[in-house]
């Protein structure tokens, strides 16, 4: 199976409280925030690596997982970081981070599919820094491919995927054929949440993602990286501008209520939610 | 994070992402058995081995040696994010890695790494070192411990004290001064392993902190060892003692930066959230120059560290450089804990809020591998050794 999982850098998502936004409003200050790679996508990437390999015996690939990611040449380590873990390829799409959307990465992808060709993209079912949650849901409607989002669980199957996405009181569970889209959640990285073909159903991973082991990081400048141009992969593509940033309004302070009463008269009458 | 700051304390993009792999490391694997084992007193030998699985054990090994071939720095930013965590347990990673491997290896021939190496780096065989003695410590040319050959083995008499995980190790790198033959006087290195007829190792020695890591005595009793496991040659062992010490003294120094980090982050935390007299503590003077000094050594400590990892290696030796490092480091890091206790008022002093446990772990770097007073004399006689006349 070859699986392309599209990774994005964010700034530090544990310290979100220190992004910043100027008195005028023109930009999000990340300014002093390290960048880390979006969870969900580290996350899609464990998804991806597990789907191409033996849990049993990991060190042996049994498919390809090309990992892509958008931006300047410093989101190479971005990359190198994926290959460190396990990634078999590399391909960053040079560009400024002004120059992308959600609409422009997922034309870009669509056209990437097109040489890559992919059995699968995987991604993270959204970026924590814009949360908008539409690149995965684009690029199969541009793709015309089945899509399954939210995934919480994977099972490969002959010539495709049975994906379970949780929803109030139960599993959701989609068929997908061979090529598709898959969008990852949190629970994709559980110790059974993932099996390809070759894994032993009785198999249990490690919980959670699993770790570039040092002699790999040394490894993964030898890896392939391939570098191409925004413009030839999504020439003209309109870019949404933003017109201007605000913080949510500070929360106000609770009050305290004498009695039950009270209570729920105010929120009768004040709150107005009864 | 400044862009300078960064590139300081991550020289390269495989420092970045080893860092990044660590701190990812100590919030699934370290922190959470933290406490557990500073309370058992037990070293958490899974762990160690998990630290080897990931290629921490031998990040100063070169890769044709199975290790990764990377340089001092670093081996000093995964002491660094260790301790944020775990002192107690980087310390025992610290002896295992550094102590015995990082030595072991430089001073070993080939025979010997081909026989002795892959184990330890695998962290199937837990390392230490033994220099100091019951009765020698600063003063460890005075050393009692003897060896003399006999026909194929070398007989090791003596004992060693304060060696960290003496009571789980494996193998361990003994200091020994001959006791015969042409070099009387000179120190020779020696591995010796678990099983070695006339060796124990008595129960551990109980400790204010770093609990995490065991520490005990290495006893040898007309001890037997194979004349293979001589290291280097008679006479040889002061250079590579002194050669690690280097590399010792820095990865010390960055479990006290460790130590510094979380409990600024600690108490910086605590106190814009506590409230007294209707307002957060940090807006009182008094907690204002427990943080602020905090800060202001803790960045001191981290640049020196630094400073220091890039200009000193196997091949660059820079002893007054890390004499300073620690000589800055470890006070600051008692410092820093004793501060955060005080932010933290009474709730410092209880196991919750973890300052204790730091504070009583950050003492140790004053002592093990060079008391301050050590690093005074040390530092001063090189500065004097290359000073040029008083106009
Ligand atoms: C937790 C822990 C782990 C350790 N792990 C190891 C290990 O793995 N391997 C190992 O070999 N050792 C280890 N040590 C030993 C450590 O390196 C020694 O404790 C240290 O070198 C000091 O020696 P000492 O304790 O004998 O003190 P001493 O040398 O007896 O010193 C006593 C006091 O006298 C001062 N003093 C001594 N000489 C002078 C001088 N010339 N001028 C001024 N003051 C002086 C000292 O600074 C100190 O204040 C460990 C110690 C501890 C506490």
């Amino acid at each position: 199976m070859k699986i392309l999982v599209p990774l994005k850098r964010v700034a530090d998502p544990d310290n979100a409280n220190k992004v910043k936004i100027p008195a005028d409003g023109s930009r999000i200050e990340t300014t002093g925030l390290e960048w880390k790679p979006n969870p969900f996508d580290e996350y899609a990437l464990e998804a991806a690596l597990r789907l191409t390999e033996d849990g049993k015996a990991p060190k042996v690939r049994a498919g390809e997982v090309v990992v892509v990611t958008f931006g300047p040449a410093e989101t190479d380590t971005t990359l190198r970081a994926a290959l460190a873990t396990g990634a078999d390829r590399a391909i960053r799409v040079e560009c400024k981070d002004e120059e992308l959307d959600g609409l422009v990465v997922a034309r870009a992808l669509a056209k990437l599919v097109e040489t890559e060709k992919p059995d699968l993209v995987l991604l993270g079912k959204q970026a924590v820094d814009g949360d908008t949650n539409q690149v995965g849901q684009i690029l199969a409607e541009l793709l015309d491919w089945p899509m399954a989002t939210f995934a919480a669980t994977i099972r490969e199957e002959a010539g495709g995927l049975l994906v379970g996405r949780e929803v109030d009181g139960g599993v959701y569970s989609v068929r997908v054929k061979f090529p598709a889209v898959v969008t990852g959640d949190l629970r994709i990285v559980n110790a059974q949440s993932v099996y390809s073909l070759k894994t032993d159903k009785a198999f249990k991973y490690a919980d959670g993602v699993r770790f570039a082991a040092l002699p790999a990081i040394m490894q993964a400048r030898k890896k392939p990286l391939l570098v191409k141009k925004l413009a030839e992969l999504a020439a003209g593509a309109p870019v949404a501008r933003y017109l201007k940033y605000e913080a949510p309004p500070q929360r106000k302070a609770g009050i305290k209520v004498k009695d039950v009463d009270e209570l729920v008269s105010r929120l009768k009458n004040e709150a107005k939610v009864l | 994070m400044s862009d300078a700051l960064f590139a300081l304390q991550n020289p390269t993009e495989e420092h970045h992402l080893l860092r990044q792999m660590v701190r990812g490391f100590v919030t699934e694997a370290v922190e959470p058995q933290a406490d557990e084992h500073d309370k058992t007193g037990e070293l958490n030998r899974g762990l160690l081995k998990r630290c080897a699985e990931l290629g921490l054990c031998g990040v100063t090994v070169p890769s044709e040696w199975g290790g990764a071939g990377l340089d001092v720095c670093a081996s000093v930013l995964v002491h660094h994010e260790l301790a944020k965590s775990d002192p107690g347990f980087t310390l025992a990673y610290l002896t295992h890695a550094v102590l015995f491997t990082n030595n072991f290896f430089h001073a070993a021939n080939d025979e010997q790494r081909r026989r002795l190496l892959a184990p330890v780096l695998a962290g199937e065989r837990i390392g230490a070192m033994g220099m100091t003695e019951p009765g020698v410590g600063t003063d460890v040319l005075g050393m009692k411990t003897t060896a003399r050959r006999l026909g194929d083995e070398y007989v090791l008499d003596g004992q060693k004290a304060l060696i960290t995980n003496a009571p789980d190790a494996d193998i361990f790198l003994v200091y020994a001064r001959m006791a015969d033959g042409s070099r009387a006087d000179r120190i020779t290195t020696f591995v010796v392993e678990r099983g070695a007829p006339g060796l124990s190792t008595p129960p551990k020695t109980r400790k204010m902190g770093m609990r995490a890591s065991t520490l005990g005595e290495i006893v040898m009793e007309g001890c037997r060892i194979p004349r293979a496991n001589l290291v280097g040659e008679e006479g040889t062992g002061l250079v590579h003692m002194m050669r690690n010490l280097e590399i010792e003294r820095l990865t010390l120094a960055a479990i006290s930066l460790g130590i510094a980090d979380r409990c600024m982050d600690i108490m910086v935390r605590y106190a814009s959230e506590r409230q007294a007299f209707g307002k957060p503590i940090s807006e009182f003077g008094q907690i204002q120059r427990y943080i602020a000094e905090s800060y202001a050594k803790t960045e001191a400590a981290r640049a020196l560290i630094y400073t220091v990892a890039r200009d000193c290696g196997p091949e660059r030796r820079n002893r007054i450089g890390t004499d300073a490092a620690k000589l800055f480091a470890a006070p600051v890091a008692k410092e820093v804990a004793d501060n955060a206790m005080q932010v933290l008022g009474g709730w410092g002093y209880c196991e919750e809020f973890k300052v204790e446990r730091f504070l009583r772990d950050a003492k140790l770097i004053e002592l093990g591998g060079g008391t301050l007073e050590a690093h005074q004399k040390n530092l001063t006689k090189d500065l004097v050794r290359s000073a040029g006349p008083a106009t």
